[in-house]
């Protein structure tokens, strides 16, 4: 608009000076010439005026003839409007859903000052045997935060779970060390107090905390004066110094921040994340070769034999949105399928409805309507059905989120609490809307206004087929197509599901029922007094009524965390390059207790204890792997590097390989008896086992009593049945495959719906041809075999290019699915069938409709 | 100084008339308004003068309905102007206003100037 406005305005300009300079030449002074010209043309801003309400006038007043014809149109059919926009509604509603999850998990900007100029800086080795998330150990991490120049400042952290005591029950909160630079890098400040210094991120001075938003108010009644008041973290007390702001959790959905305080041990070293904030003036490149220029400048660990590390420099978004983007994309196409699945039937609804006002738009032709304002007209009313139907997609989106949200497994999609309704949402609605009113409008308001007046205008006269005819069929077999994909998108998370869940795990779950405890360091702070701990509340949880077996270890299959490496083998057996084992501390009894077989020698005692020669039980893999023609039972193996004369271990039994992780392969594991550990921190973290009697009911509680009594300040830790730590293991393709089942079905129903629709109408209006066939000998079996047919063509050339659709787009999912190929023939055949099926129910409805046609009434009634 | 007054009343213009006369005189090659105006003037011997607040709203309607097409140019001395071309469809919009006219013009004449015959039959 004001573009065309300045060219009125320079048309006009241009008007005076060339008469101006007109009038010059013929002799008139400048100011004459001026004052003459004005005076002819009149009031420049009146005729600029009056120009662009030509421009303006015509368009609008058209619009919104459109806009009142359309609305009078859409009224008179009250059944199609309902089920058009009803249809609309729903998928675009669903889509606007899925975007509101897409749009604030992975285009929205972190909620950090300058979230684009975040980095994760990371130098870690490249062959390690399993998935390390970025980071630097501690020595390089002090090097480099002095020594950074691309970066303005970069700063440590680590995740971490404490145990709040001293203020109600106690509890586990999710938590992290920070450095003293951490807020300022992210660019947040505390909103009561303020941030760590760097006094305070030095060993022995750190004992002060920072508290979140939500903690802050659910534990602490939202207490002004909190500051400078004192709580109980893992048996520490540390001083409150600040409060974050609402909202703010970051890593994760931490409660409670305290300082990083290194201590480097001469023996280990620590790997933590590093965030920097780039220099405004530099490139991630830059900071990446200055990374490893400062970390290769370093003098060489001589025992470190992993020359291969690589510097990385990632965009911190990325590493918070991680793996979801992938399936939030696969989720997001599949949503979109099903909006042009109902665009679809939406346009075919359409040309059905055309058909029946050919008459009206014959009369509007005749009158003296142009074919463009036809067009025009039929395409503003689609567009106004999708506008309807999204603004009743607003209301359907606001409860889908809530339903993703409810369904979303915790924990497992980063960001999840930013996810709400906004601005963004409801302009991707409005545009999602215009486009589909236009996509679904464009060929039937094409075809609708390219009728010729005579042919409709004509009683009588019924056409069979033609190119409407045509156009709905395409519609119906892409329709059946895109509903195939998704149903074979969903077919294979369900399979891929059931062979989750019929997996062989080398446990047996039924009714068990595990506890976590986390043993503080300051009332635990050696293994003697962490071994008394689990040998006393191994024996109380036996005593309770119902419990059969109990064992204890260090880290449960099904957990997210785990303790590998490799070891050192006695004799001339090599130890296999590359091989890494699981080392789980157990109790006695925790085989039985987990349902893991014992396949060769004995299980631990009592008496493989601390000055009791050391002996270790070996998973079959292991035994398999080191001694495959041999008996493991009695070889000898060490965790030391060498072993001394009293390092070595003697293996005294074999058990069944155990699945651990999401991955849902065996793991070869090594199992050493707590009694004989003297590391704290391999036995500080433990989980309780408990096998019930069949039928003991919920044992739960007193599992947790059992806890209580022998310490109370001991919270305890994912309270819950195996089976319920597997679906937790497994929530994130069993998300996914919820919701495409929940698309595949919508997409079903609309196709199914569709084919009816054009069925049903095709029917109609070959009505009185059918009557012909009868009467002329046809049977209602031929009737019904002919309607079936066409039913059956549409459904099979659909379900080809669903097929070929499928085998060209499931590999998307191919990183969730479990032990099935994105090309699995069986699941396409069955899902064909399903969707075969369906349209042959669609197709019954009418073909039946269609028999029941009597020869001689149709006949009668339309002459 | 030229002066425009002749002493004759200047005629205003009804708005299809008007289109009629725009279309005409681009059917001589592409004009900016200026030289619309003056070449209307200059051809009704200055019994024409377009007023501008009826010229531009109907270069610009005419545009819209596509008779003539408007193109940014420089003209011969330097001036940025907006020039109009005739279209085909304009062209043919043209013909027939101009029949029409004619009919129009050919009724009214009779009307002016009824034969004797016919004043006396009535």
């Amino acid at each position: 608009m004001s573009r065309r406005d300045d060219e009125i305005q320079e048309e006009i300009a241009a008007h005076l000076a060339l008469a101006i300079a007109d009038k010059m030449a013929r002799g008139a002074t400048r100011a004459e010439a001026e004052r003459a010209a004005r005076a002819e043309f009149g009031n420049v801003t009146h005729v600029a005026e009056v120009t662009r309400e030509v421009r303006r006038g015509v368009w609008l007043e058209r619009l919104g003839q459109d806009l009142r014809y359309g609305w009078r149109a859409l009224r008179r059919t009250p059944a199609f409007t309902a089920v058009a926009t009803a249809t609309l509604a729903l998928a675009i509603g669903a889509n606007s859903a899925v975007f509101t999850v897409v749009n604030s998990v992975l285009l929205a900007p972190l909620p950090f000052r300058d979230p684009a100029r975040l980095y994760v800086v990371s130098y870690l080795p490249t062959n390690l045997p399993f998935e390390v998330p970025p980071g630097l150990d501690d020595r390089l991490y002090l090097e480099y935060a002095s020594h950074v120049k691309r970066f303005e400042r970069v700063t440590g952290y680590q995740r971490q779970e404490l145990t709040l005591s001293g203020a109600g029950d106690a509890t586990r909160l999710p938590g992290a060390l920070v450095s003293a630079s951490f807020f300022e890098v992210l660019g947040v400040q505390p909103a009561l107090g303020r941030a760590f210094t760097h006094e305070e991120d030095q060993a022995g001075n750190d004992r002060v905390a920072i508290l979140s938003d939500r903690l802050w108010r659910s534990r602490f009644n939202s207490d002004q004066s909190i500051l400078g008041k004192t709580i109980v973290l893992d048996g520490i007390t540390r001083t409150i110094v600040g409060v974050m702001a609402r909202g703010f959790t970051f890593p994760a959905a931490s409660d409670v921040w305290t300082p990083l305080a290194l201590r480097l041990d001469p023996r280990n070293s620590f790997i933590f994340p590093v965030i920097g904030r780039l220099r405004a003036d530099a490139t991630p490149e830059q900071a990446r070769s200055e990374l490893e220029g400062i970390a290769l400048g370093r003098p060489q660990d001589p025992r470190s034999a992993e020359p291969r590390s690589a510097a990385r420099i990632i965009p911190l978004k990325d590493t918070v949105v991680g793996k979801t983007r992938t399936s939030l994309l696969v989720l997001a196409g599949a949503v979109l399928f099903v909006l042009l699945i109902a665009c679809a039937n939406v346009a075919n609804l359409l040309l059905i409805r055309a058909a029946t006002r050919r008459h009206e738009m014959a009369v509007r032709v005749a009158l003296g309507a142009s074919r463009g304002r036809i067009a025009r007209q039929l395409l503003t009313e689609s567009v106004l059905i999708a506008l309807i139907g999204g603004a009743v997609g607003i209301l359907v989106a606001f409860i889908g989120v809530r339903a993703l949200l409810a369904m979303a497994p915790a924990g497992r999609i980063p960001r999840i609490d930013e996810v709400h309704l906004d601005g963004w949402v409801l302009a991707f609605t409005l545009a999602v809307s215009l486009v589909t009113g236009i996509l679904f409008g464009l060929v039937p308001a094409r075809s609708g206004a390219r009728r010729e007046p005579q042919e409709a205008l004509g009683q009588g006269t019924r056409l069979v087929g033609g190119p409407h005819h045509r156009l709905r069929s395409v519609f119906v077999t892409a329709e059946i197509a895109l509903a195939l994909i998704l149903l074979t998108g969903a077919g294979l998370m369900i399979k891929s599901f059931l062979l989750m869940r019929s997996l062989n795990t080398g446990y047996d779950a039924t009714g068990v029922v595990t506890m976590s405890v986390n043993l503080p360091s300051i009332a635990y702070p050696d293994a003697g007094r962490i071994q008394a701990f689990h040998t006393a509340l191994v024996e109380r949880l036996a005593r309770i009524p119902g419990a059969t077996r109990v064992g204890a270890v260090s880290f449960r299959p099904m957990e997210e965390v785990g303790i590998m490496g490799d070891f050192w083998v006695e004799g001339a057996t090599p130890f296999p390059h590359g091989f890494s084992v699981d080392k789980p501390t157990v109790s006695p009894g925790y085989f039985a207790a987990l349902g893991i077989r014992m396949l060769e020698g004995r299980d631990f005692t009592p008496i493989d204890r601390a000055g009791a020669p050391g002996v270790v039980v070996v998973s079959e893999a292991v035994a398999h792997r080191l001694w495959p023609n041999e008996r493991a039972v009695g070889k000898r193996i060490s965790m030391q590097e060498p072993p001394g004369p009293n390092d070595w271990l003697t293996v005294i039994g074999v058990v069944n390989d155990v699945v651990q992780d999401a991955q849902l392969v065996p793991h070869s594991t090594i199992y050493l008896p707590y009694l004989q550990t003297n590391t704290p921190f391999f036995m500080s973290q433990m989980t309780f086992v408990v096998r019930p009697a069949s039928g003991a009911g919920q044992i739960a509680p007193a599992m947790q009593a059992a806890l209580r009594d022998i310490d109370p300040s001991v919270p305890a830790q994912d309270l819950r049945t195996m089976d319920a730590s597997m679906m937790d293991t497994i929530a994130e393709p069993v998300f996914q495959m919820r919701l495409l089942a929940t698309f595949a079905f919508l997409a079903l129903l609309l196709a199914a719906l569709g084919t009816y629709g054009v069925l049903a109408y095709d029917v109609t209006e070959r009505t009185r041809e059918i009557g012909l066939r009868m009467a002329l000998g046809a049977t209602p079996g031929t009737v019904l075999r002919m309607v079936l047919g066409r039913t059956a063509v549409l459904a099979l050339l659909g379900a080809a290019l669903g097929v070929a659709g499928s085998l060209a787009l499931t590999s998307v999912l191919t990183k969730s699915l479990f032990e099935v190929k994105p090309t699995d023939p069986l699941t396409l055949v069955a899902v064909t069938v399903v969707l075969l099926l369906a349209a042959l129910v669609a197709g019954y409805l009418p073909a039946q409709r269609a028999a029941g046609v009597r020869a001689l009434t149709t006949l009668l009634l339309h002459e | 100084m030229p002066t425009d007054s002749h002493g004759l009343s200047r005629i205003e213009l009804l708005q299809g008339t008007l289109d009629l006369i725009i279309l005409q005189t681009l059917r001589w090659g592409p004009r900016h308004g200026y030289g619309i105006a003056q070449m209307i003037r200059a051809s009704s011997h200055d019994v024409l003068q377009v007023d501008t607040g009826s010229l531009y709203p109907a270069l610009h309607r005419l545009e819209r309905q596509g008779w003539i097409a408007a193109d940014w140019s420089t003209s011969e001395n330097k001036q940025r102007v907006r020039v109009y071309t005739l279209t085909a469809k304009g062209q043919k919009q043209l013909e027939r206003e101009r029949s029409q006219w004619e009919q129009l013009s050919r009724a009214i004449g009779a009307i002016l100037a009824p034969p004797a015959s016919a004043e006396r039959e009535s």
